[in-house]
């Protein structure tokens, strides 16, 4: 499978968890305190609890319901209610393939030669969910992927597209360091109006 | 037409709360209740009467034949008890996962931060968990837990006990140590109301000795801890319970659920449960 983007680093800053997906699959992208990340399955082994509400500790990522914490590797290294226990190596989490470049979080579920997609030097501007899917408006552009489609016109933008539930979309747009922040986010704004058909 | 899981009592309201007949759903159906002269009356979806029993200060009706009477608590009987109607709240869970997070201690310290348990206090030691057969009830005894603020009566951290009871499928009975009085138990108990089978509504109802806290203390202290509990219990996947083991990985101190899951399996009842990995 192809690189998703699915946050951008400054929504993970170090010690932070949060949720994100791909398209039926709900992730954890995590920051470690020393500014590694990780994507992992959004669900606890133990009692099912959303991990993304967890909380960071040391380099772990701990279950926000019975404390179980879970070490880069996606392996429980600690169960608060048996502190004495080595946890059986049986215990973890799936995880997935995931990279950071540009300031985007990319992920793949699946193990993937591919090489990170070139931003050209462009950076984060904004993300904006968008009620189209990510192929539909892959076809909008013209394009065959939607990991970034790359769009010149009145803006010189690309566009990393993460397909989410319900035929729905995040679309992060990222533009040269020059230029202008704020007409690249309107025209996105205005992007979003026209495909979901909506007066802007 | 189950009767594995019709034939049971499911609590649909609070006494006290009944004026108007109103609506409610049990079991993923349509019912109707409401109160006349001091009586209150259930219907099903076609207009035919249920059952009912009133006790603990709620309506309980069945929408099959229960083939036995509503449990009983005789200690809440007891004079000097304060009988607490917590109220409800509505959750977007299977009504076992809500009756199985009532059964565990060990979330106490990360949900229930500083009030029910408090890192490092995080063990949890062996207790004692059986399926007593001739009353068919699941129950956990010798349960101890450190809790920095055990009850609204509590002043300071103590060692708590508990024994928990479940006497019916959806319903949960906890006897925990009672702060100003060593040697009795407080109660305090969970019914379950089954909207449908990953949604339900939590009817809290406590016999406390608490001299001092004002009937709304304890009734906010208890929601509080029931607020705290829904933002798990929304957000568990999946919202049912899975009853095969294999999805989840249960520890020593799930005793207790992995006795209740049991069981749920061996009398049948599946509504709201997960049979197959999904
Ligand atoms: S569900 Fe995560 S630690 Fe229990
Ligand atoms: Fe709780």
């Amino acid at each position: 499978m192809d690189w998703v983007a699915v946050a951008l680093t400054e929504d993970v800053p170090p010690g932070v968890v949060i949720p994100s997906r791909i398209e039926d699959t709900d992730l954890a992208i995590w920051c470690t305190p020393s500014g590694r990340y990780h994507a992992w399955s959004d669900r606890c082994p133990h009692r099912g609890m959303r991990l993304s509400h967890g909380f960071v500790r040391g380099e772990t990522l701990a279950c926000i319901y019975h404390g179980w914490q879970y070490n880069e590797t996606g392996s429980c290294d600690y169960i608060p209610a048996h502190p004495k226990l080595t946890p059986p190596d049986t215990i973890c989490v799936p995880t997935y393939t995931c990279a950071e470049e540009g300031g985007v979080i990319w992920v793949s579920l699946t193990d993937t030669d591919r090489p990170l997609p070139a931003l050209g030097g462009r950076t984060p501007v904004r993300s904006l969910p968008v009620n189209m899917s990510a192929a539909d408006l892959a076809a909008h552009f013209g394009a065959t992927t939607f990991t970034t489609i790359a769009v010149v016109s009145d803006v010189d933008v690309l566009l990393a597209v993460q397909p989410c539930t319900g035929g729905t979309c995040m679309v992060h747009a990222l533009a040269a360091a020059e230029a202008d922040r704020s007409s690249v986010s309107h025209w996105l704004e205005n992007l979003r109006a026209t495909l979901e058909g909506v007066p802007a | 037409m189950n009767a594995a899981i019709d034939n049971h009592w499911y609590p649909v309201a609070m006494i006290t709360g009944i004026d108007a007949p109103r609506e409610t759903l049990l079991l993923g159906k349509k019912i109707t209740l409401g109160r006349e002269d001091g009586t209150c009356w259930v219907l099903d979806a076609s207009g035919a009467e249920l059952p009912t029993v009133e006790r603990f200060g709620h309506l309980w009706t069945s929408p099959g034949q229960p083939n036995r009477d509503l449990f009983t608590i005789p200690e809440a009987d007891n004079p000097g008890r304060r009988l607490v109607d917590v109220g409800s709240v509505k959750v977007k869970c299977s009504p076992l996962r809500a009756v199985e997070n009532f059964l565990d201690i060990a979330h106490f310290p990360f949900v229930h931060t500083d009030i029910l348990g408090a890192e490092p206090h995080t063990e949890v030691d062996r207790y004692d968990v059986k399926i007593r057969e001739e009353v068919d009830e699941v129950w956990a005894t010798k349960v101890k837990f450190y809790q920095p603020q055990a009850a609204k009566s509590a002043a300071g951290g103590i060692t708590t006990e508990y024994m928990y009871r479940v006497p019916a499928p959806t319903c949960s009975v906890l006897y925990k140590t009672c702060p100003p009085r060593p040697g009795e138990w407080d109660i305090i108990t969970l019914f379950v109301q089954p909207l449908t089978d990953e949604w339900c509504e939590v009817w809290p109802w406590m016999a406390l000795y608490d001299d001092d806290s004002t009937m709304s203390e304890m009734v906010s202290f208890q929601q509080l801890i029931f607020m705290q509990d829904r933002s798990i219990l929304e957000n568990q996947i999946p919202r049912k319970l899975p009853l095969d083991p294999g999805m989840e990985v249960p520890t020593q101190a799930d005793m207790t659920s992995v006795a209740y899951r049991r069981w749920l399996k061996k009398i049948g009842y599946t509504y709201g449960a997960q049979l197959v990995a999904a």
